[in-house]
């Protein structure tokens, strides 16, 4: 049966687990993700859920055994964050080009050194170069119903690539919100089991892909499956939505962007307060809506391009850094490549905020909000890359 | 005739033709000890010259980089768990760099786990994939290329310290014994649990000698002493053989790799032969306490 509660992140990314019915969960316990593999421990324990938890001694042998359960025939999950993902590297290399569809949250954490134990999106955007698929999360509720689109996406034969939901640690990890936990048997009727067409590692049935004898196709075969893990990535949203009722507009949602000159873009929990914000903005007459980017891998290049030519100016929200860029954050980066190609492009602004965790307030988003209108009205950008929390914004925190 | 010959290729898991060198131990070695697991058996493998030996194999490989050792058996073992397959034996194998250094603790982890699995360390002491680079389980004086000087520290008594994991089976194996070697692997194949089989396998490109004396040099280790054939099974120690102490430096003096020891070097090798041969017998029939 269905039910609803408030439940923390950590706790729907567990049900969520559940319900996909992940038989191997390898998994080695980090800040903020430790409830969510503690709760799948207990859902094990009382009989909830049925699957093999294997208590690793380390991140790297996490993914790894994650690796060999997947090629051997089995339905994976699990998480790691922040220091476990740079422990993890090595092996999340592995998963897309042996075309491995596991599953694995990033629960979001600053590294270490010049960090805390807070969010910021760097764990996960260090592995934007490695073919995994990065879908980012707003609240538990989006948890859940990601990591169940994430087996479907990942399991299409056209796609065979590992899915990252993605989701704050604390702010969506450790923070409760009435979440949905549909039934087991609408998930198991419209999630069917785990079969890889290219690998078996049965004695009866051994089949794995055959080496490559040309290194540049092989990888454009990695390049090709995000090409095409983009309508996947559409069409399940979609299905999901006609199935259980919630939608996520695929890779990004517009948020009242209707007769607006310029947009915040943001990824992850920043986004429910930030629509807070604009609803204020607005009701004060001021023409600023918001873009909520969910998909950052594959990156939503040609959809970026038709909604840009709406603005103005559009700005970047970086909860991360790239010291020594080209400019700016990771995200402001991708979408300067991908707006490139335009004619008439809008404005681009990059703001750093919330890095190693800090809050980023209400006053953080106005202020962002009025600088990017600033450069919409006077058609140029007087500072291309802005650090928000250097600047004393008169807030009592 | 030729029926004969199809018939051995048949059943033979190795099929012809090997990426090793001539003289190496590892064909030698899987061949021996596929005989002994039979077909139903999947092998998880590192890199390196392990991997080499194996390359050419008729059962379900995967493998991954030599940083990766006994995590990937891990999870192919507990997905043939969840899917209730429990007839199939899962094989980790390692060379003695993987084994000793870079994924130690893996292995450690995975007997601590009591994981399903025959581990592996197929072991000719050095990184010899990279061009016999020393390794933690290189011996004592042995020149590589980066201790052209002679190793300075002891090799890590890795079968030991398997054994005080534990684990319900550990036994050390030579291409030179064979009756023993698929004994010990027979045995290995029926226990439920962590396994430990460590294998020495001669390499003589990296320890300087005749190809074509490999099994005769396997057996001076065995002889002298320096490579002792033993099994821990459920704590309990036994010498698989006591062969008659040949001095160690019959072993020595049949490799180049050991050609710059000096008498003291020398001397010094035999007493820690000595000693562990003291050791070894004075366990004997015993639990080894933890």
């Amino acid at each position: 049966m269905s039910f609803t509660r408030m439940m923390e992140g950590n706790e729907a990314a567990a049900w969520a687990a559940k319900l996909a019915r992940a038989e191997v969960v390898p998994a080695f316990p980090i800040t903020p993700q430790t409830e969510l593999i503690s709760h799948i421990a207990s859902l094990i324990e009382n009989g909830t859920m049925k699957a093999e938890y294997i208590k690793v001694e380390g991140e790297h042998t996490a993914m790894a055994a994650a690796i060999g359960a997947s090629a051997a025939g089995a339905r994976v999950f699990t998480a790691s964050s922040s220091q476990g993902v740079c422990y993890m590297e090595e092996a999340l290399w592995m998963p897309p080009g042996l075309r491995l569809p596991i599953v694995m949250c990033f629960v979001n954490r600053a590294i270490a050194p010049i960090g805390g134990l807070r969010p910021d999106h760097n764990d996960s955007l260090l592995q934007r170069d490695n073919g995994w698929i990065q879908l980012y999360c707003e609240n538990s509720q989006e948890a859940l119903d990601t990591i169940l689109m994430a087996y479907k996406i990942g399991e299409n034969r056209d796609v065979y690539l590992p899915v990252a939901p993605c989701y704050d640690g604390y702010f969506v990890s450790a923070t409760a919100t009435p979440t949905v936990v549909p039934d087991q048997g609408r998930v198991d009727d419209w999630l069917p089991p785990y079969r890889h067409e290219m690998y078996s590692l049965h004695p009866d049935d051994f089949r794995r892909p055959p080496r490559p004898t040309n290194i540049a196709k092989a990888r454009h075969e990695v390049q090709k499956a995000h090409d095409r893990a983009k309508k996947v990535i559409e069409d399940v949203d979609k299905d999901f939505e006609k199935v259980f009722g919630r939608g996520y507009d695929g890779f990004i949602e517009e948020y009242r962007c209707e007769d607006v000159d310029a947009v915040l873009i943001t990824m992850g929990s920043m986004t429910g307060t930030a629509r807070d914000v604009i609803d204020m903005m607005q009701e004060d007459g001021k023409r600023i809506g918001l873009v909520k980017l969910r998909g950052f891998r594959p990156f939503p290049s040609e959809e970026f391009r038709e909604i840009a030519k709406k603005y103005q100016a559009v700005a970047v929200v970086d909860r991360n850094t790239s010291y020594g860029s080209a400019g700016g954050g990771i995200v402001s980066m991708e979408l300067a490549r991908a707006l490139y190609p335009m004619d008439d492009r809008p404005l681009l602004l990059n703001f750093h905020v919330g890095l190693g965790g800090s809050d980023v307030t209400l006053r953080q988003i106005e202020y962002m909000a009025d600088k990017t209108l600033e450069a919409a009205a006077k058609g140029r950008v007087e500072e291309a890359v802005d650090w928000v929390e250097l600047h004393d914004l008169g807030e009592v925190m | 005739m030729n029926e004969a010959f199809d018939r051995r290729y048949d059943e033979n898991m190795l099929q012809g033709g090997t990426t090793c060198c001539p003289g190496c131990g590892g064909p030698l070695f899987w061949k021996m000890a596929l005989q002994a697991l039979g077909p139903r058996t999947v092998i998880y493998g590192d890199g390196p010259c392990a991997m080499c030996a194996i390359r050419n194999i008729k059962i379900p490989t995967f493998n991954l980089h030599f940083s990766f050792v006994a995590d990937g058996a891990t999870g192919i073992v507990n997905a043939f768990k969840a899917k209730g397959w429990d007839d199939i034996t899962v094989v980790s194998s390692a060379g003695d760099g993987a084994t000793g250094d870079i994924s130690f603790g893996k292995i450690s982890a995975a007997a601590e786990r009591n994981e399903n699995m025959i581990q592996i360390c197929v072991d000719n002491e050095a990184y010899m994939n990279t061009g016999i680079q020393k390794s933690g389980l290189t011996p004592y004086g042995a020149w590589t290329t980066t201790t052209p000087g002679g190793k300075e520290s002891n090799k890590k008594d890795v079968p030991l310290i398997m054994a005080a994991h534990g684990i319900p089976y550990m036994a050390t194996v030579s291409v030179a014994y064979p009756r023993d070697l698929q004994a010990k692997l027979g045995k290995a194949k029926d226990i439920e649990g962590f396994k430990y089989i460590h294998a020495v396998i001669p390499c003589p490109t990296g320890w300087r000698f005749d190809p074509a004396k490999a099994v005769e040099v396997s057996r001076l280790g065995v002889d002298t002493w320096a490579w002792p054939l033993y099994e821990v099974e459920e704590g309990v120690l036994r010498m698989s053989r006591k062969p008659e102490q040949k001095p160690v430096t019959e072993y020595l003096k049949a490799q180049g790799r050991f050609r710059r020891l000096s008498e003291e070097q020398i001397e010094y090798v035999q007493t820690t032969v000595d000693e562990r041969r003291t050791n070894l017998l004075a366990m004997e029939g015993k639990r080894i306490t933890l």
